[in-house]
C-alpha cells in the first residue's frame, strides 16, 4: 500500500465508472459532454481534497480553474464594495444635507417644528390673533441700522433691475400698506422686497397705520396657519408666481446677504411672518418660520433648499428610527410579531403581566419550553447531549477512517485480530488504497 | 441477477465518493441529469470501487492500536482505535494517527452477492 498508488488507481475507477455509465446517458438522452463534465467535476473535486497526487494534476486545468475564479470574484467583490457604499452615503446624505446641516440645525437650536425656539417664535404669532402692535414691536426690537439697510436696499434693487414694472406696483402696494403684511409678501415677492427696503420709513409710521395692519393681520390669520404647514401648500396656492421668484432667487443667492436670505426663503412658501426687521438684523442663525438655515463652505449661513430640508429631515427620522431600534421598537415586523407572540402566550401561561417582558427569566424555564417548542425549530435535534453521545464516533470521520471489508475478526479476551479487505484508508490528510491488512490492539 | 449489482455502498463515504457525489449534486442542481442516472452512476462506482480494490490493488498494510469502541451491528464492524500506527509494506512506511475510525463490511457477504 502506498499514497502513490492511490492516483493511477483512482484514475483507473473514474474513467471505468463513466465509461460504464457512458451507455445510461445516452439511454437518458443526456449529451455526451454532461458526462465529461461530471469527469471534470469529479477529479476537480477530488483534486480539491488534497488527498494524494492524481495524474491529472500535473494538467492545468483542475487547480487554476479553481482558483481563477475564486480571485476574480474576489477582485470584483473587493472592487465593487466600496463603490457601492459611496455610492449609498452620496445619494442618502447630499452633500450640503450631510453633517454641516445636522450641526446647523443643533447649533440654533431650531428643529423642523420650531419647537426649540418657542420664545422666538411666540411673539410672531402672537402678532396675527393679537392685532395689537407686535408689528412695531418687531421691528423695534430688531432695528437695525445701516448694513441691513444697504443690503436690503441693493436687493431691492436687484430686482427692480430684474423686474422693475412688478417692483414698482408692489413697492407702491408697500408703502401705501407698509411692511407688516409680510404674509402678503410671500404671495408676492416683489412686495417683499420692497417692503424690506422701506422698513426704515415704516418704524418710524409704524404707529399710524396701526389700523391698516389689523385688517391685515386678520388677513394674515389663515396665512398663518400656512405657515405652519408645509410650504408645498402655498406653493400651490400661488402657483403661477414661483417661476419668477425662482429666478429671482438664484440672482440673489450671489449676493449672500441675510436679506437675500430671507427673501430666498421666501420661494420655499415658509413666510417672514410680519417681522421685516428680524429679517434686517443679520441673525441669519435666527430661526425663521420652518426656514432652515446652513452654514456654507464660507462659514456665510445659506438657506437650504426645500430638497436639502427634505433629505436633513429624512436623515434625522432614520436617525431616530435607530434609536428606537435600540428599544426594539423597529424591529422587523416577523421578529416583532413573533417576540409578542411568545411574551403574550407566556402571559397566558403565568397569568402575570409586565413581568415577563422584562426578559426570559430562569424562573419561566419550564413554561417557556413549553411554549417555545411550537416556534423552535430542530429543537429536538439541537439537543447537546445527542451530539456528546456522538462525538467520538463521528466527529472526524472524515479526517481518519477505513473504509473496508473483513475477512476475520476474532477476539481473546481484550486482545483483537482482524483480517481486512479492499481497503480506502485516510489518514494524515493522504489516503492510501491496500488489498489487505492485519490489525491487532487492545481494548 | 439483482445479487449481481449488490456492492456496499460504504465507498461512497471515502474521498473519491463524496467527490463523485458532490459532482452529482451540481449537476443535479443545474439540471442536467436528473436524480435517477445520478444513482445509476453511484451503483457503477460501487462496483468498480469494489472490483478495482480487489483485483488492482496489492498492497498490505498492518497496524496496531488500542481499540477503544467496537461496534458489530447489521454485519458491519465499527472500530475506533486510538494512537494507531500503520505499517505500509511496501516502502516500510510508517504513518501514526491518534485516532482511526475503521467502518468495515463482511467481505464473504460481499463476495457471495457479488457471484
Amino acid at each position: 500500500m502506498s499514497n502513490t498508488a492511490v492516483g493511477p488507481v483512482y484514475e483507473t475507477i473514474i474513467n471505468e465508472v463513466i465509461n460504464s455509465v457512458r451507455v445510461d446517458f445516452e439511454e437518458n438522452g443526456v449529451d455526451d459532454g454532461v458526462l465529461e463534465d461530471l469527469k471534470k467535476k469529479w477529479q476537480i473535486k477530488l483534486s480539491q481534497m488534497n488527498v494524494a497526487q492524481f495524474p491529472w494534476d500535473p494538467r492545468p486545468e483542475p487547480a487554476p480553474t479553481q482558483a481563477a475564479p475564486a480571485q476574480a470574484a474576489a477582485a470584483q467583490a473587493a472592487q465593487a464594495t466600496p463603490a457601492p457604499v459611496a455610492n449609498h452615503t452620496t445619494s442618502t446624505f447630499s452633500p450640503q444635507a450631510s453633517a454641516q446641516p445636522l450641526q446647523g440645525l443643533h447649533a440654533n437650536g431650531m428643529g423642523i417644528k420650531n419647537e426649540p425656539h418657542p420664545a422666538r417664535a411666540d411673539p410672531v404669532i402672537k402678532q396675527e390673533p393679537g392685532l395689537g402692535n407686535p408689528g412695531p414691536q418687531m421691528p423695534q426690537q430688531y432695528a437695525n441700522p445701516p448694513r441691513v439697510i444697504t443690503a436690503a436696499e441693493r436687493a431691492a434693487q436687484a430686482i427692480h433691475s430684474k423686474f422693475g414694472d412688478r417692483a414698482a406696483a408692489s413697492i407702491d402696494a408697500i408703502q401705501m400698506t407698509h411692511q407688516q403684511q409680510q404674509q402678503q409678501q410671500q404671495q408676492q415677492q416683489p412686495q417683499l422686497q420692497a417692503q424690506q427696503f422701506q422698513q426704515h420709513p415704516q418704524h418710524q409710521q409704524h404707529q399710524q397705520h396701526q389700523q391698516q395692519r389689523a385688517v391685515q393681520h386678520q388677513q394674515q390669520v389663515p396665512q398663518q396657519q400656512y405657515q405652519q404647514h408645509p410650504h408645498v401648500q402655498q406653493q400651490m396656492q400661488r402657483p403661477g408666481q414661483l417661476p419668477p421668484q425662482l429666478v429671482a432667487q438664484q440672482y440673489r443667492q450671489g449676493l449672500a446677504n441675510n436679506i437675500q436670505q430671507r427673501m430666498q426663503q421666501l420661494p420655499h412658501g415658509q413666510p417672514p411672518n410680519g417681522l421685516p426687521a428680524a429679517q434686517v438684523d443679520g441673525a441669519a442663525d435666527d430661526v425663521y418660520e420652518g426656514v432652515l438655515m446652513q452654514r456654507g463652505p464660507d462659514g456665510q449661513p445659506v438657506e437650504m433648499g426645500r430638497v436639502e430640508i427634505d433629505e436633513l429631515i429624512h436623515s434625522q427620522m432614520a436617525a431616530r428610527a435607530k434609536q428606537m431600534e435600540g428599544g426594539g421598537l423597529m424591529l422587523p415586523l416577523k421578529e416583532a410579531t413573533k417576540h409578542r407572540g411568545v411574551s403574550s402566550r407566556k402571559n397566558k401561561a403565568n397569568g402575570t403581566g409586565a413581568a415577563q417582558f422584562d426578559g426570559l427569566d430562569d424562573d419561566d424555564d419550564d413554561l417557556k419550553d413549553e411554549d417555545l417548542d411550537e416556534d423552535a425549530i430542530n429543537s429536538d435535534l439541537d439537543d447537546p447531549n445527542d451530539d456528546k453521545d456522538d462525538d467520538d464516533d463521528d466527529d472526524d470521520a472524515m479526517g481518519h477512517m477505513m473504509l473496508c471489508t473483513y475477512d476475520k475478526v476474532q477476539r481473546v479476551k481484550n486482545k483483537w485480530k482482524c483480517t481486512l479487505k479492499d481497503g480506502v484508508l485516510t489518514v494524515n490528510g493522504r489516503e492510501y488504497v491496500f488489498h489487505k491488512a492485519t490489525g491487532e490492539y487492545e481494548w | 441477477m439483482a445479487a449481481n449489482t449488490q456492492y456496499y455502498d460504504l465507498y461512497r463515504h471515502g474521498s473519491l465518493g463524496t467527490a463523485l457525489t458532490d459532482a452529482l449534486d451540481d449537476l443535479i442542481g443545474d439540471e442536467r441529469i436528473d436524480p435517477q442516472l445520478a444513482m445509476k452512476v453511484l451503483t457503477q462506482y460501487d462496483r468498480v470501487m469494489a472490483e478495482t480494490l480487489q483485483e488492482k490493488v496489492k498492497a498490505r498494510l498492518t497496524f496496531k492500536g488500542s481499540l477503544d469502541t467496537y461496534r458489530f451491528c447489521d454485519e458491519v464492524w465499527t472500530f475506533l482505535i486510538r494512537n494507531v500506527t500503520l505499517k505500509l509494506d511496501n516502502n516500510s512506511q510508517q504513518v501514526v494517527a491518534d485516532k482511526v475510525k475503521i467502518v468495515s463490511c463482511s467481505a464473504k457477504r460481499s463476495d457471495d452477492s457479488s457471484k
